[in-house]
């Protein structure tokens, strides 16, 4: 062989694809020729890289997050070629019902004492307006996220400032494994439980319709005569007007459960009423007329107390838009948590909360609060970020944990903690002054954590003393985690 | 009836053809379940496979929603003449043929140094991972997707799924939809331009696909 080997001689070579003749007068030549060997070094060295190639594996990414924007892709496409007449049928359809509303109201009436409307963040529509030739648009309303868990996404997109966002009307909101609580007015929001999507489709005054896949649990205060609340859930819908109650909807069946108040369902073959504490489930491919209310049991009704939709005592946009902000609230692992003495629900979660100090406790594995510490919020700006705790690692059990103790004492720099503390003391007693201490302690003498619970000195110190106690050395021994009151 | 094309690294659930034929049956009547439970079962192939075709992980998670919407849209169209994860297999490498075009004309920022040593199977490498080898192995890897970047889309495509991935013409002429003569003749030049490239010559790049 007088001429250069082609590259891609050498691959075939390498995949067994040429003969054994061939592959020798190959080498022979490689043997003479340096710019073949090297060609032959460098293909037999991209060779053996196809075999990484091939055994990569993925990274991780938001798996969540891709779900429900999947979900909320192939939904939203479905739902518009399906049913969805255009918006000014849709605008006219409304000013239609809201017309007819308060002729039928007689008949879908519910609770005939229902108090003055308080949902409406606008005025209602001016009297008489549903029957003019050019009815009055009925004022729009607005909800904001109260409290979110896992990933959220806001028409297919994941917001960076979820708690400023303003839900109006064609807002779309998707859950991954966690839920969100949205509030639009006085004792009035709803909450999307995991894997599930809400559209608001008509969003104001007159009418709220809540187009949902999924499960939802919504709280609304009592509505006026010409106020609709309807919920579809395929090709079921439910009105209400004023309760809370919770709808699941999915390709099996709808199943509607009314904590208090009186929820009417309807379907082409009729309506019927769900009273306070009853269930009614309709299964695909059956009508209302054939199902039977029932009644929930104790624990259901608790379930659904428990998933009531958090709402904020006072409602008025502009004021919380302005002096809430959200407060991430970071746990290792999923723990309930509490703040200021409300239980929120699972952690990690972020949820609205108004400025000033708050406390916040989070529960152990038997289901003890026990104090994780307290956060100072304030009111938000452009440019500030979310409030965020880290609440500590949950304590692992320990037992033997008096030698650990000892060899805490003995290895403490008392001369790095004093000088710690020199500043302090020129300028104040430090007699009775403490740090409580929480820390393990692994089996090789290794600390895992070791966190500063309480203690009455100024951050920066105690922040010393952390490091001073973070470098002792331990031996080996038992793992134990524990809690120690150091006086300084 | 093509079975099985990609052999990802462990990652996907194994499928029985009665579990399968009821999972998609599910997903066209639109079961929200099922759409998950077919997302959660092939979420990591699909990435593995745009992951590799491509060499970076920009824009990953994007692309992994590209294929499932596609799946999920396309699904009523699904004929059941290939496997479930053969056929998304073969919508990865649409997108990812849609992703090296555009590409193409916008050049990504971060390349192929994206791709995490630490992902490879530990069992398929022969030497002990020092650092001057786990260096040695991203800088050839480097040089090997520069060499990809180097070819046409559709040869790229079908010079990785052949020399990478070790799939035979017929299966690659099913997944980019296309016969296995023109598979061949794609592959011809590929490969010589690929070589060559790798070897520090490049070579004439061919006559025919280039886009």
């Amino acid at each position: 062989m007088t001429a250069h080997v082609p590259p891609h001689h050498w691959a075939d070579a390498l995949h067994g694809r040429l003969s054994h003749a061939e592959c020798a007068e190959m080498e022979q030549h490689a043997a003479e020729c340096t710019k073949c060997a090297r060609t032959k070094v460098r293909i037999q060295r991209a060779s053996d890289t196809f075999t990484t190639i091939r055994t990569q594996t993925a990274p991780d990414l938001p798996w969540d997050s891709v779900r429900a924007r999947v979900h909320w892709s192939v939904s939203t496409e479905r739902r518009a070629k399906v049913t969805l007449p255009s918006r000014t049928n849709r605008i006219g359809w409304v000013a239609v019902v809201a017309a007819a509303a308060a002729a039928t109201i007689g008949i879908v009436a519910i609770d005939r004492d229902a108090p003055a409307p308080t949902v409406a963040v606008a005025p209602p529509p001016a009297p008489g307006s549903a029957g003019s030739a050019t009815p009055a648009r009925p004022s729009a309303l607005v909800g904001l996220v109260n409290r979110a868990t896992g990933d959220v996404l806001l028409n297919g997109l994941r917001p960076a400032a979820l708690f400023t966002k303003k839900l109006v009307a064609g807002s779309v909101l998707a859950t991954g494994d966690g839920r969100v609580d949205v509030q639009f007015g006085d004792t009035s929001a709803f909450g999307l439980g995991p894997h599930s999507m809400l559209e608001l489709r008509t969003f104001d005054a007159s009418t709220i319709e809540l187009v949902i896949e999924g499960t939802v649990d919504i709280e609304v205060a009592p509505r006026a005569t010409n106020q609709r609340f309807l919920v579809i859930a395929g090709d079921r819908t439910i009105e209400v007007r004023g309760t809370q109650f919770r709808v699941r909807h999915d390709r099996e069946s709808t199943t509607i459960a009314c904590r208090h108040g009186l929820v009417a369902v309807r379907d082409p073959s009729g309506q019927l009423e769900v009273g306070a504490a009853r269930t009614l489930e309709v299964k695909t491919g059956s009508h209302i007329k054939q199902q039977r209310v029932t009644t929930l049991s104790a624990d259901e009704v608790t379930a659904l107390a428990d998933a009531t939709p958090m709402t904020l005592p006072i409602w008025n946009l502009d004021a919380l838009v302005q002096t809430s902000a959200p407060l991430e609230i970071a746990t290792v692992g999923r723990r309930d948590i509490r703040v200021d003495g409300v239980e929120l629900g699972r952690a990690p979660m972020s949820v609205r909360v108004m400025p000033g100090r708050h406390t916040v406790e989070a529960a152990d594995s038997a289901g003890r609060f026990k104090r994780a510490g307290w956060i100072d919020v304030a009111a938000p700006t452009a440019s500030s970020k979310p409030a965020r705790l880290d609440v500590p690692a949950e304590a692992a059990p320990t037992r033997d944990i008096t030698a650990r103790r000892r060899q805490l004492k003995q290895g403490i720099d008392k001369a790095r903690i004093a000088a710690c503390t020199r500043q302090l003391t020129k300028s104040a007693d430090l007699a009775g002054a403490y740090v409580q201490i929480e820390l393990s302690v692994d089996a090789r003498g290794a600390v895992g954590f070791l966190n500063v619970i309480e203690t009455d000195l100024p951050k920066d110190t105690a922040e010393c003393v952390r490091r001073v106690l973070a470098d002792v050395a331990f031996d080996a021994g038992a793992t134990a985690t524990w809690r120690e009151r150091i006086a300084l | 009836m093509l079975q099985g094309v990609k052999r990802d690294s462990g990652s996907v659930a194994t499928i029985g053809s009665a579990d399968e034929a009821d999972l998609i049956e599910r997903c066209r009547a639109h079961e929200r379940a099922a759409h998950d439970e077919l997302y959660h079962r092939f979420r990591r192939q699909v990435a593995g496979n745009l992951y590799r075709v491509l060499g970076d992980r920009n824009d990953l998670d994007d692309l992994v929603q590209e294929v499932f919407v596609i799946a999920f849209r396309g699904l009523d169209k699904f004929r059941g003449d290939a496997r479930l994860s053969t056929w998304l297999y073969r919508i990865c490498v649409n997108v990812a043929l849609g992703r090296i075009r555009t590409r193409k004309r916008r050049p990504a920022a971060v390349g192929v140094q994206d791709l995490d040593s630490a992902n490879a199977d530990p069992s398929l490498t022969e030497r002990p991972e020092t650092p001057e080898r786990s260096l040695e192995r991203r800088q050839d890897q480097e040089r090997v997707y520069r060499a990809l970047d180097t070819l046409a889309p559709k040869k790229r495509i079908v010079l990785y799924l052949h020399e990478i991935e070790g799939l035979d013409l017929k299966e690659i002429a099913y997944l980019v939809d296309s016969n296995p003569v023109t598979v061949r003749t794609r592959l011809f030049y590929a490969r010589r331009e690929f070589y060559a490239h790798l070897a520090g010559e490049p070579a004439d790049p061919g006559s025919k696909d280039n886009e």
